[in-house]
């Protein structure tokens, strides 16, 4: 609920939103693999794409495809991220969050709760695509070292950092 | 665009692809590449599920009553695609293979039952568990469950020390005890169910362990007709009589 009132900002759309995506997971239930995440992952992955696309039905976008077979189609996560969610509250995850710099938090914000691609978060933030493309990087880097992942810094960033102007640590 | 994507492309592109700020074909070329490749993408597959945490680091926003009754309303009247991976052998006993999330779903739990169970204590709590955790909540969480698993049957409820919930009973899909709250016990300790008759004789239906989740629901062995009276025992072990006091009861005979 919280994700897709974050998303489309009107209470109304969003239990709409939350009514349908639990519809299809009534549904399509036999079509979650559990060996693929949690079914609170692929929930909120339905709700998630969901709200980004009625998002986008009222801007000029890109063609995305249908938002219920993404999230069938979603890649198997890494335990660390569940892992996180279940030992950890609200609070202490959007403390996480909010120590990003600041740059990279609008970065990962505008991607997941603003439904924008790299590029157009370049050309929101005026910067190059390797630089936003590099934020996202960097803040999912930091976000798993400070949730208590492994602290494994992107590889080939540092080369990215030379040879594009404006992406940061 | 990138059918031919290269292993240090698509691990450039990963954060992107994890927080969908990917193109649709760009999106399924790393999707593509990841199935694929024999490559480790040791990056690229730690920042899988990231994207849930940004999720889960929302404040919980409640869903009105209204959102809950429509959603009852919809999925009683909405099928469900057939099964084509389970059968009633091991019904949902590959959901339980990770994360533990849905270690509440008793592996002998007939399959609708447990779908019913999904939907509703995940609509109206389970999400948020360790956030709401004020007994008002759970009981709506539970009152959920029940009406969703005995559309066309019937929920009684149950009480005691060890925790609440209710009974439910589908046609088709057998009974099932559907509990929040419920006490942990010690490793050597398991929960079992009974059903007593009008002359006061138990009947052994059923054990659970619980996992320590907020929500257990355990199958219920036996048709409900002609008990009276449900009851849930703490044991060593399965036994045939009951050796201790029951830490949950309910009348079977009022809804």
């Amino acid at each position: 609920m919280a994700v897709a009132l974050r998303v489309v900002s009107e209470r109304e759309l969003a239990e709409d939103l939350v009514h349908d995506a639990f519809v299809v997971v009534w549904q399509k239930i036999d079509r979650f693999d559990a060996t693929r995440g949690s079914l609170r992952s692929w929930i909120l992955t339905i709700v998630r794409n969901r709200a980004i696309d009625r998002l986008r039905a009222t801007k000029p976008r890109i063609e995305i495809g249908d938002a219920d077979d993404r999230s069938l189609l979603q890649t198997s996560s890494n335990p660390t991220w569940d892992e996180a969610v279940e030992r950890l509250g609200v609070l202490q995850l959007r403390t996480a969050v909010e120590r990003l710099p600041a740059e990279q938090r609008e970065a990962i914000e505008l991607a997941y709760f603003g439904g924008r691609t790299y590029r157009e978060i370049a050309t929101i933030t005026g910067v190059s695509q390797g630089t936003a493309n590099g934020r996202l990087r960097l803040a999912l880097a930091k976000l798993r070292a400070a949730l208590g992942g492994t602290d494994a810094a992107p590889n080939g960033l540092v080369a990215e950092r030379a040879n594009l102007p404006g992406t940061e640590r | 665009m990138t059918d031919d994507l290269s292993c240090e492309h698509a691990d450039e592109l990963g954060a992107a692809f994890v927080l969908g700020a990917l193109g649709a074909d760009e999106s399924r070329a790393v999707e593509d590449h990841l199935a694929t490749c024999d490559q480790a993408h040791a990056e690229l597959r730690a920042m899988l599920g990231a994207d849930h945490v940004l999720a889960m680091s929302l404040e919980p926003t409640a869903p009105s009553a209204a959102l809950r009754d429509r959603l009852m309303v919809t999925i009683a009247r909405t099928p469900q695609e057939p099964s084509t991976r389970i059968k009633a052998a091991a019904p949902a006993m590959d959901l339980q293979e990770r994360h533990g999330w849905l270690d509440w779903l008793s592996p002998r739990v007939s399959r609708p039952l447990a779908v019913a169970a999904v939907v509703a204590a995940l609509a109206f709590g389970a999400l948020n568990v360790s956030l709401q955790s004020q007994l008002a909540q759970q009981d709506r969480a539970l009152r959920a469950v029940a009406d969703a698993i005995s559309v066309g049957g019937v929920a009684f409820r149950v009480n005691g020390s060890a925790g609440r919930g209710y009974v439910v009973d589908t046609p088709g899909s057998g009974a099932a005890l559907v509990v929040a709250g419920l006490t942990n016990l010690p490793a050597d300790r398991i929960y079992e169910l009974w059903l007593i008759d009008a002359s006061g004789k138990p009947v052994a239906v059923g054990t659970f362990t619980p996992s320590g989740s907020a929500v257990a629901v355990a199958a219920v062995d036996r048709d409900l007709t002609g008990f009276v009276t449900f009851a849930v025992t703490v044991e060593r072990q399965r036994v045939s009589a009951p050796t201790s006091t029951p830490v949950m009861v309910g009348n079977l005979k009022a809804s």
